[in-house]
C-alpha cells in the first residue's frame, strides 16, 4: 500500500479547515458563559471610570476621558493576546492537547491563525461593550468623520497585535510557570508605554527616547491613530504614517512568528519539553 | 496546642507558596518581575498628573504625593486579591491537591492564610521598592519636589495600619477562596473584579468625595478606604482629619469583613462537601 501525497490544494483546504475549527472552539468557548462576558465588559469600565474621575479631579478636558475609553477597549485586546494567544500553548500543554496539535496533519500556524481570528472576534464584542458602556456612563465626546478610515486603522491595529500574539505564542511554547509571570510583566508596562490611559507619543512631557520605545509596540501606533480619527475627527491625511507603520508591523511579525514557531517546536522536540506538565 | 498546630501548618503552607511563586526563576529575575508591574502602575498615574500640569493647571505636588503613596500601597490589594482569587483553582484543577489538603489534619484554613502571606511578603517588597523608586525619579531625576519624606514616616501609625489592612485583605482573599470552591471558572474574574472595585471606590487615585454621591456610602464600608487614608496619614499626607479615627474605622471594617468571610467560608464548605466539589476538575 502506498501513501498518496496531498496536493497543494488539499493542504490549503486542510489548513483553512483547521483554522476555522480552532476559531470556532474559541468563539464558542469564549461566549458560553454570560458571566464572563459581563465581567469582561464591566471590569475594564471600573478602571476606566477611575481614570475618567482622576482627569475630572485634575480639571483636564473631557476628550481625555474619551481617550481613556478607547484605551480601555484596546487593553481588552492586549489582555486577550497575552492570556489567550501568548500563553495558549502553555494551557494546551497543561491540558494535554499540545501533542495532538503536533501530530495533526496541518501547520501549527493555521492553529494560531484560528486562535487569533476567534480571539479578535470575541474581543471585538467585548471592546464594543466597553466603549458603549463607557460612553453611556461617562458621557464623553466622540467625533468620527471618516468611518472607513476608522475601520481600516482599527483592523490593521488588531491584525498587527495578533501578529505579535502569534510571535509570543511561539516564544512561550516551552514556558512553564514563567508564562504567568511573563504575562503579568507585560501588562502594566505595556499599558504605560502604549498610552492606554494617557497619550505617550507627540507629548512634550514624555522623553523622546521613551516615545520612540513606545512606538515599537503596535498598540501605541494603533491607539494614537484610532484616537485621532475617533476623538479629534481627523482623516486619512493625519494617520497615513500610522497606517504604513501598522502594515510594516504585520509584514514583519507574521513571518517572524512562523520562524519562531518552527525554532521553538524543534527545540522542544530535541529537549523533550513539549509534553512536560506542571513546570 | 491547636494554635501551635495552626501556626505550623500556616508556616509550611507559606513555604510551599513561596516555592511555587518563586522557584521558576533565579532570584534577580524573580525580583525584577515582582517590581516592574507596580512601578508601571505608578508611572501611569504619576504621568497623568504631570501631563495634566503641562496643560496649564500647574503641578499639584501634594496631590501627586498622595497618589504615589496610595498607588504604592494598593499593591497589597492587587496582589493579595488576585493571587488568593485563583489559589483554589490552581490547587484543585492544575495540581489536583486540594482534596488532599482538605482531608489533612491541618485543614484548609491555615493553608489558605499561609498562601496569602506569600502575597503579603511579595507586596511588601514591591511597596518598598516602588516608594524608593518614586523618590529617586520624581524628586531626584525630575526634581519635582514632591513632599514625601520616608525618614519622617510615623511608624507607630503605619505598622498597625499595614497589619490591620493586610489582615482585612487576607480575609477578603479567604472569602474569594471559599467562593472559588463552590464556583466554576470564576477564578480569573473574582480577584480582579474586586481589585477593580477597590481601585474605583477606595480613594486610590482621587479623593472619595470625587465619586458620585450615590456610590460614596459603598466606599465608606470598605476597609481599603480607611487603610489608604491611614497610610496617607502616617506619611503626613492625610486630608480626612483624624488618623486615629481612620485607624478605628479600619479596625471595625476589618473585623466586619473577617466575620463575613468566615461565614461565607463555612457555608461554602458545607455546600462543597454536600455536592462533592473539593475534587471537581474544570477545564476551559
Amino acid at each position: 500500500m502506498t501513501l498518496v501525497s496531498p496536493t497543494l490544494r488539499d493542504e490549503i483546504t486542510a489548513n483553512m479547515r483547521a483554522a476555522k475549527a480552532r476559531m470556532w472552539v474559541r468563539i464558542k468557548g469564549g461566549n458560553r458563559e454570560l458571566t464572563h462576558y459581563i465581567a469582561e465588559v464591566v471590569l475594564p469600565v471600573l478602571t476606566i471610570g477611575a481614570y475618567v474621575i482622576l482627569y475630572k479631579t485634575l480639571g483636564l478636558p473631557p476628550s481625555l476621558g474619551a481617550a481613556v475609553i478607547i484605551g480601555g477597549a484596546m487593553i481588552a485586546f492586549w489582555t486577550n493576546i497575552l492570556w489567550n494567544m501568548s500563553a495558549q500553548w502553555f494551557w494546551e500543554k497543561e491540558m494535554g492537547n499540545l501533542e495532538m496539535y503536533m501530530v495533526a496533519p496541518v501547520s501549527r500556524m493555521s492553529v494560531l491563525l484560528g486562535m487569533a481570528m476567534g480571539g479578535a472576534i470575541n474581543t471585538s464584542l467585548r471592546a464594543t461593550g466597553i466603549i458603549l458602556l463607557g460612553v453611556f456612563v461617562f458621557q464623553v465626546p466622540f467625533q468620527v468623520h471618516d468611518l472607513l478610515v476608522a475601520g481600516l486603522v482599527f483592523l490593521l491595529t488588531v491584525i498587527s497585535l495578533y501578529g505579535l500574539g502569534m510571535v509570543f505564542a511561539s516564544l512561550y511554547m516551552l514556558y512553564g510557570r514563567e508564562a504567568w509571570h511573563t504575562n503579568m510583566l507585560l501588562q502594566e508596562p505595556v499599558f504605560f508605554l502604549s498610552g492606554s490611559y494617557f497619550p505617550t507619543i507627540y507629548v512634550s512631557v514624555i522623553p523622546v527616547w521613551l516615545q520612540v520605545t513606545a512606538t515599537l509596540i503596535p498598540m501605541t501606533v494603533g491607539l494614537d491613530a484610532i484616537r485621532r480619527v475617533t476623538i479629534q475627527g481627523q482623516g486619512l491625511m493625519a494617520v497615513w504614517p500610522h497606517i504604513l507603520a501598522l502594515i510594516a508591523f504585520i509584514a514583519i511579525l507574521i513571518p517572524v512568528a512562523r520562524m519562531a514557531l518552527n525554532y521553538m517546536e524543534n527545540l522542544g522536540k530535541r529537549e523533550g519539553r513539549l509534553t512536560l506538565r506542571w513546570q | 496546642m491547636a494554635v501551635a498546630d495552626f501556626l505550623k501548618s500556616a508556616r509550611e503552607s507559606f513555604w510551599v507558596g513561596w516555592k511555587v511563586e518563586s522557584n521558576w526563576a533565579d532570584p534577580v529575575l524573580f525580583a525584577t518581575y515582582r517590581i516592574v508591574q507596580p512601578l508601571a502602575s505608578l508611572l501611569i498615574v504619576a504621568f497623568i498628573v504631570i501631563i495634566g500640569a503641562s496643560t496649564g493647571t500647574g503641578l499639584q505636588r501634594d496631590y501627586l504625593a498622595r497618589l504615589i503613596v496610595s498607588t504604592a500601597f494598593f499593591v497589597y490589594v492587587a496582589q493579595i486579591t488576585t493571587n488568593m482569587g485563583w489559589l483554589v483553582h490552581t490547587d484543585r484543577s492544575r495540581y489536583e491537591v486540594l482534596k488532599n489538603i482538605y482531608i489533612s489534619p491541618g485543614t484548609l484554613h491555615p493553608y489558605i492564610i499561609g498562601r496569602g502571606l506569600v502575597s503579603v511578603v511579595n507586596a511588601t517588597i514591591s511597596v518598598i521598592v516602588t516608594l524608593l523608586f518614586s523618590i529617586a525619579v520624581f524628586n531626584g531625576i525630575l526634581n519635582l519636589g514632591i513632599p514625601i519624606n520616608l525618614l519622617s514616616v510615623n511608624l507607630l501609625l503605619l505598622v498597625p495600619t499595614v497589619l490591620l489592612g493586610v489582615s482585612g485583605l487576607i480575609a477578603v482573599g479567604y472569602m474569594l477562596s471559599a467562593i472559588n470552591i463552590v464556583s466554576n471558572r470564576l477564578e480569573f474574574i473574582l480577584g480582579e473584579s474586586l481589585a477593580g472595585i477597590f481601585f474605583l471606590l477606595g480613594g486610590v487615585i482621587f479623593p472619595v468625595t470625587a465619586l458620585p454621591s450615590q456610590v460614596q456610602p459603598l466606599s465608606a464600608i470598605l476597609p481599603i478606604t480607611y487603610f489608604l487614608d491611614a497610610v496617607r496619614d502616617s506619611f503626613g499626607l492625610g486630608t480626612t482629619g483624624s488618623a486615629l479615627l481612620d485607624l478605628g474605622y479600619l479596625f471595625l471594617t476589618t473585623v466586619g469583613i473577617g466575620i463575613f468571610a468566615y461565614a461565607v467560608y463555612r457555608k461554602a464548605e458545607l455546600r462543597a462537601k454536600r455536592l462533592g466539589l473539593f475534587d471537581r476538575k474544570s477545564e476551559y
